[in-house]
């Protein structure tokens, strides 16, 4: 599902990913980790083509990503497929929590009216928000707001979804109420690509654990071996 | 008490300061500074008072010398003070002495200021296009090929009230148009936006041979008076003038002025010795002011409200699509839309609205006024908006627009769902503020022929001598209009309840 072949990226002509190459991610989650710079963010910002890379190529969930960036078209098809949960949940403050799950599927999927409604509460049922669908993003807690943002990507059925930092604006019991939502999609059989300082996290979820330090791939394997 | 009298003391000397500095002096002060203070405006043009074609600092024309001539025989020098037509009685109250610009003498006029006896008399001459109708004035009783004949006057002149006059009795089936400038109506003759013109036969005579395309249309009609406006206040000058002009007609020296500009002297003279004593008009109770004079300014504030109804929405439009497209549009487009920004934002609305109003006709555009208006309003608008949306748009964090690109949206589609609908909910306030301002600035329209609140104050102002009751009038019409226009805008940004940044 996930093949990235000697990445590299440049920012102000110093490396930041640095030929890095993964392979073995079939299905299952994977958990990045690292040290803050280590580039782990940007490997996964790359995977969907927030960021250009310089060398070498990904493959996710179908699509091919080359160097220098890919037309609109290809990006926009990309997208569709894969999803992604960012540490600061960018909800839409104009936009109530369901119309904030509705919005890309009537957009981008043109599913009608009444089916992204129902779609939307059945995954805000599933992220324990039933209750707040009416609600403006700007009420909940960090927590609540970053099951809606789960919510959101999840709507456009994505092949892989991608999670950076998922829990890093939240505190200890807010983290919590969000990682077992992360991990119930994990047993579900979703194709996950997560960036944490969570060990604890990682322990429980990762299928397979890549950590990063200056840009490289340091050290990858299984959660068990990794990490104890 | 201490401390209150040299309070009185200072407000006195100020009191008295004001008054020497600001109001029409009386004839013994103008004696000792030696100088006249007359008004005109230089833009009336020939034969009046215009710039000399071969040196454009000197002012020339038949009143300018009959100043000097009034000067000398009050023993002083002439000083010309611009001003503008229609406003020039107002400068009595701040700098001039008098006025000597074509101003006829009407009841109304003998009773809000001093009115020397006539030093000029004139008819009115209708001018069209060579072999267009209408051929003779009776033609005007009945409608013209495209309904009711479209003819230009200057605003606030006497064949503007002549030719509103006729509309009323029902004798001529006329539109009439108002102009601030005495030959932009000749000027839209010759361009086919107007039919006919009417204008004081002297200028008719004295641009012949520019508006070659024109001609006369029937003999001249409806003559007056031209006078000498003084203040009240001003008993001495005026009578002074009086005297002044009673010489200069017996000994003959007018006549020869008139005969040195071809403006039949002979008969000049003929017609002030025969002049009829104009009446002096009954003043009026504030009641009856404010009847006579409220429909009309409710008709016209209707018209402030139409333009800025009209041209804002095309303003904000067309000012979100400038915004989008300079910060998100191709590479090519960018330039060309700073340009437009730059360029409407640093030019004035007036010159916008002339040029589309009194240039594009040239190339065979001729659009109404109303349009035109609403147009250049929109336009200039448009180059502010765009600038605040641009603001606006930058305000939105990056992280929504990532948001919306990794659910798979396009630019296009983040921008209309996402980005766009946050930055209008941001700019709310200074653009509720713009709206504002662009119904204030509707006034400058009247410089096209469009009269709103603020150009209809200043014609009935001039015409009843009511000038601070109808100023009060007016500035009520417009709170008015504009408070609950920020009430209404207060209630829709609360309502939005405007997000503080990215979500959190």
């Amino acid at each position: 599902m996930i093949e990235i072949d000697s990445l590299t990226k440049r920012r102000a002509g110093k490396p930041v990913l640095d030929g890095v190459s993964l392979r073995g991610a079939e299905a299952g989650v994977t958990v990045l980790v690292g040290a803050s710079g280590s580039g782990k963010s940007t490997l996964l910002r790359c995977m969907n083509g927030l960021e250009i890379f310089e060398g070498g190529t990904i493959t996710i969930a179908g699509h091919r990503l080359a160097a220098g960036g890919q037309s609109i078209a290809a990006l926009d098809d990309l997208r569709r497929d894969v999803g992604m949960v960012f540490q600061q949940f960018n909800l839409f403050p104009h936009l109530s929590v369901l119309d904030n799950v509705m919005l890309a599927p009537r957009v981008v999927a043109k599913v009608p009216v009444e089916e992204a409604r129902c779609r939307a509460v059945d995954l805000l049922d599933r992220v324990g928000l039933s209750a707040f669908v009416a609600a403006r993003p700007a009420t909940l807690s960090g927590g609540q707001q970053q099951r809606v943002a789960i919510a959101r990507a999840l709507a456009m059925r994505p092949r892989v979804m991608l999670f950076d930092e998922p829990t890093s604006a939240l505190d200890p019991t807010m983290t919590s109420e969000v990682l077992d939502v992360i991990l119930d999609l994990a047993k579900a059989g979703q194709t996950m690509v997560v960036v944490t300082h969570d060990h604890g996290f990682a322990k429980r979820a990762a299928t397979w654990v890549v950590e990063l330090a200056a840009g490289r791939i340091v050290r990858q394997g299984t959660a068990a071996a990794m990490l104890g | 008490m201490i401390g209150f009298r040299p309070a009185i003391a200072t407000l006195a000397c100020l009191a008295a300061v004001a008054a020497s500095w600001a109001i029409a002096a009386e004839l013994d002060e103008i004696q000792s500074r030696g100088e006249l203070v007359w008004a005109a405006d230089q833009e009336g043009g020939g034969p009046h008072v215009f710039p000399d074609p071969s040196d454009p600092r000197r002012l020339v024309g038949f009143e300018v010398e009959f100043a000097e001539l009034l000067a000398g025989e009050l023993g002083v020098k002439a000083r010309f003070q611009q001003g503008q037509w229609d406003r020039l009685p107002l400068l009595l109250d701040q700098t001039a002495d008098c006025v000597i610009n074509g101003i006829e003498l009407t009841p109304e006029r003998r009773r809000d200021y001093g009115c020397s006896r006539p030093y000029f008399g004139y008819a009115l001459q209708m001018v069209g296009r060579r072999a267009a109708p209408p051929a003779m004035l009776a033609d005007l009783a009945e409608a013209g090929p495209a309904g009711a004949w479209r003819v230009g006057v200057l605003t606030g002149s006497a064949a503007e009230i002549e030719m509103r006059a006729r509309a009323a009795r029902g004798e001529a089936q006329v539109e009439v148009i108002g102009y601030d400038g005495t030959l932009d109506s000749m000027e839209q003759v010759q361009s086919g936006v107007l039919d006919a013109a009417v204008l004081d036969d002297c200028i008719v005579t004295f641009y012949a041979d520019r508006f070659a395309a024109l001609r006369n249309v029937d003999r001249p009609f409806a003559g007056g008076l031209y006078t000498v406006l003084t203040s009240h206040r001003t008993p001495k000058l005026a009578a002074a003038i009086d005297g002044a002009i009673g010489r200069l007609i017996a000994d003959g020296r007018l006549k020869k002025l008139y005969d040195r500009w071809d403006l039949a002297g002979r008969q000049q003279m003929l017609m002030l010795r025969d002049a009829a004593e104009i009446p002096v008009a009954r003043g009026r109770t504030l009641g009856e002011l404010v009847r006579q004079t409220l429909p009309l300014l409710l008709s016209s504030a209707g018209m402030t409200v139409l333009l800025s109804c009209a041209a804002f929405p095309l303003a904000v439009a067309a000012g979100l699509a400038v915004a989008v497209g300079r910060l998100h549009g191709p590479a090519w487009l960018r330039p060309l839309l700073t340009g437009y920004v730059e360029v409407l934002r640093g030019t004035p609305l007036m010159l916008q609205l002339y040029a589309i109003f009194f240039l594009l006709p040239k190339i065979g555009l001729a659009l109404p006024a109303l349009v035109a208006a609403i147009i250049g309003l929109a336009l200039n608008y448009s180059a502010y908006e765009s600038e605040i949306y641009r603001a606006g748009l930058k305000a939105v964090p990056l992280g929504q627009f990532e948001a919306a690109l990794s659910l798979g949206l396009t630019k296009w589609q983040a921008l209309r769902h996402v980005l766009v609908p946050q930055a209008v909910r941001i700019v709310m306030p200074p653009v509720t503020s713009d709206f504002i301002a662009l119904f204030k600035d509707t006034s400058v329209c009247s410089a096209i022929t469009v009269i709103e609140l603020t150009k209809r104050y200043s014609v009935l102002a001039l015409s009843t001598g009511r000038i601070v009751e109808l100023a009060v009038v007016t500035a009520v019409l417009y709170l008015c209009m504009s408070w609950p226009l920020a009430v209404l805008s207060r209630w829709f940004e609360s309502r939005l309840d405007r997000p503080a940044g990215g979500g959190q």
